[in-house]
């Protein structure tokens, strides 16, 4: 479903992604682990389209089309979510007007009906509730003054009411406490389905035990080193990036 | 007469002159309202039109930008109705409840306005035109002392040709249910000059929310100079907002100059976006203890286009309370400028003065200029001010767009937040509402 080929990436003239080859197929979960400063954040941002990030060779294709080719809004519209590490605060822009927002866009994009009024209120109330939402948050400006892990279950909101094919969670997972993240693990385990692939970035197993992984890799130095089953893991749990030490510390 | 006080004359500024010799004997007004004219024709011939070495109008050259003098606009016959009102105001703000006035090259247009439903609520009201006539003493106190500022050479011109207008009185302890709603629309056909005065007196008590808005009719080039004195008595409270949406043939030039008793609260909110120069003077001079205005709002900007947006706050007197906060969105080869003066006398201990200014540019060509001023002389005071500009955010388009929002939503998006904050100084819904469509509709995307 998601094909990346020797991807190449720079930042500021600087080679981030260096060769880095990954294939997710439909309905798996694949989640990527690897020491800070490795380039998972770049990873992702590349998929989702940042500006800032220049592809200098390789290729991204989702479901047969090239996914690099596409503007982010495009990527959004073809199904590809990135769930931030860090969520933008924009004051002065109500959650639920910004919610509405990308909800009809995106479906208006894919040739679907945009919602009703009333429809998109049941919607929100719905999902929020799932996710333990308080209503009266999504009021407030979007993210402003939400605490670490309000943003993260906005995120989840967000996943939910877009419906992507592409689940991308970047270090979701951080700042979230022990009954906050089984919320959102669950937010995300509902949405596994045969037409949906995932990536989740995270630097703990704890997480995947909640949302067990298809397949584990291991980013060092802007590529994969290593792949391997859910067991991979739990051993970088024991081992640490010792044995990755060289390509960290030159990452 | 002898007016050859200023050494060298532009065209436009002998123009001028000109044009108020041709009209004097013509403009409304006793013996008392053509002495006033008088004095504000040599006041102006003493001084010529402003320009970029006057302090006060450092970025905005009058003189230069200034080369023609239009004739005083005429009555005119030109259909003014609810379409025309939609057309230039939208459709939201045409529609808001008020207690409407019209007035066309600044006559009242009757049947257009509810002045019976105004006389009924118990506010004193008139044209101005009719009330020059025989002016009432409230209506000349104000008059005097407008004229007794002196060298605001926009208020002279103003006071020497003057033509209509409303004067409206509050009497003590009314409190108005509907917002009053001045409509100033203009032009049609040919370029022609148009000068205004309101004088809006609040007894003690009384309070009120008065909408201006100002537009035009057809492209040809109208030279506005709209000037409005507000008067507040003690614990009286006026709510003064204004939307320009001129054509950008339009030069406008407008003034507001409060003087706040005690326990008064004076409000003014603007928003600009039309016109090819505007300069938006707010004067505010508490007279009276523990009063407080807070004076804010938006410039829209692109082409060409020059708005000037010049505050002045006088606290003469203790424990009063300013606030300023302007948001400038320009794009193209626009130019802003936000000029905010804050006098705070010997006596005036325990004041407390904010202003903020904030420039969203959206063009490398697009400039602001923004000029504070503080003169304090008393010690025991809080006052502050600030001025940013900035472009765009780009991480947060980019958060915006990896949700789905394609690009010129998200922008207009993120444009509207920053306006917005300015937006909260409203407090009636409809009206925010009626803003937040008029600024929608600049941005070119479909209000909600
Ligand atoms: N805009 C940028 N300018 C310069 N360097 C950048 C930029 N963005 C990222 N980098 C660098 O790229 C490298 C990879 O960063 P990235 O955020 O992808 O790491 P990460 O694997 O997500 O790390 P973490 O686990 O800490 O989140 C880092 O060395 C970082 O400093
Ligand atoms: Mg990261």
């Amino acid at each position: 479903m998601l094909e990346i080929k020797n991807l190449h990436a720079k930042v500021d003239g600087r080679e981030i992604l260096n060769g880095l080859d990954l294939t997710i197929p439909a309905g798996e979960v694949h989640a990527i682990m690897g020491p800070n400063g490795s380039g998972k954040s770049t990873l992702s941002y590349v998929l989702a389209g940042k500006d800032d990030y220049e592809v200098t060779d390789g290729s991204v294709t989702w479901k047969g089309e090239d996914l690099l080719a596409m503007e982010p809004d495009e990527r959004a519209a073809a199904g590809v979510f990135l769930a931030f590490q860090y969520p933008m605060e924009i004051p002065g822009v109500a959650t639920m007007t910004f919610l509405r927002s990308a909800v009809n866009a995106v479906r208006k994009a894919r040739g679907e009906e945009e919602y009703s009024t009333p429809d998109f209120l049941r919607t929100v109330k719905e999902k929020a509730k799932d996710l333990k939402i308080d209503m009266e948050m999504l009021r407030r400006p979007l993210n402003v003054g939400f605490s670490g892990g309000e943003k993260k279950r906005n995120e989840i909101l967000q996943m939910s009411l877009l419906e992507p094919g592409l689940c991308i969670l970047d270090e979701t997972d951080s700042g979230l406490d022990i009954d906050a993240l089984r919320i959102v693990a669950d937010g995300v385990n509902a949405l596994r389905s045969p037409e949906r692939c995932m990536l989740v970035i995270t630097h703990y197993q704890r997480l995947l035990n909640h949302i067990v992984p298809d397949r584990v890799h291991v980013l060092s130095k802007g590529r994969v080193a290593r792949s391997g089953g859910p067991e991979l893991a739990l051993e970088l749990e024991k081992s640490g990036y010792a044995d990755y030490g060289d390509e960290a510390t030159a990452a | 007469m002898d007016l050859s006080v200023q050494q060298f004359r532009s065209e436009a500024e002998q123009a001028l002159l000109d044009l108020y010799e041709r009209s004097v004997d013509a403009l409304p007004g006793d013996a008392s309202v053509a002495d006033l004219r008088q004095s504000a024709i040599r006041t102006y011939a003493g001084l010529g039109l402003p320009h970029r070495r006057i302090e006060a109008w450092k970025y905005t050259d009058l003189r230069a930008a200034i080369a023609e003098i239009p004739p005083l606009l005429a009555e005119s016959d030109a259909p003014v109705d609810g379409t025309a009102f939609e057309a230039a105001f939208g459709k939201a703000f045409a529609q808001l409840p008020a207690y409407r006035v019209v007035l066309v090259a600044g006559a009242v247009r009757t049947e257009l306005s509810d002045v019976q439903g105004l006389r009924d609520a118990g506010v004193e009201f008139g044209a101005l035109a009719q009330m020059l006539e025989s002016p009432p003493e409230w209506l000349m106190a104000s008059l005097d002392a407008a004229s007794a500022s002196g060298d605001d050479v926009l208020i002279a011109l103003n006071t020497a040709l003057m033509t209509g207008g409303v004067a409206l009185r509050l009497p003590e302890g009314l409190t108005l249910q509907k917002p009053v709603h001045l409509i100033h629309l203009d032009g049609a056909d040919t370029p022609g000059s148009v000068y205004t005065r309101n004088v809006l007196v609040a007894g003690e008590g009384a309070s009120a929310t008065v909408l201006e808005s100002f537009g035009t009719l057809g492209r040809a080039g109208v030279q506005r100079n709209a000037v409005t004195t507000v008067s507040l008595a003690a614990k009286s409270a006026i709510h003064h907002i204004k939307l320009q949406r001129e054509a950008l043939e339009t030069i406008h030039l407008n003034a507001w100059v409060a003087n706040v008793g005690a326990d008064a609260r004076y409000d003014a909110f603007q928003v600009s976006m039309g016109a090819a120069l505007a300069r938006n003077q707010v004067s505010v001079r508490f007279a009276g203890k523990d009063a407080a205005t807070d004076i804010s709002g938006a410039t829209l900007a692109r082409g060409k286009q020059h708005c000037d947006t010049t505050l002045v706050v006088e606290h003469d007197v203790p424990a009063c309370e300013s606030r300023e906060l302007f948001k400038l969105v320009l794009d193209d080869e626009s130019r802003g400028v936000f000029q905010g003066k804050i006098v705070v006398a010997r006596d005036a201990q325990k004041t407390d003065g904010k202003q903020m200014s904030q420039a969203l540019l959206l063009s490398e060509t697009a400039e602001f200029d923004s000029k504070p001023e503080l003169e304090i002389y008393a010690d025991d005071v809080v006052c502050g001010h600030g001025a940013t500009s900035g472009q765009i955010d780009e991480d947060l388009l980019f958060y915006l767009r990896a949700r789905g929002l394609p690009e010129a939503q998200a922008r207009a998006l993120l444009i509207q937040a920053f306006v917005g904050e300015a937006f909260e100084a409203l407090d009636d819904e409809a009206i925010g509402d009626a803003f937040a469509a008029v600024s929608a509709e600049w941005l070119g995307s479909p209000a909600e």
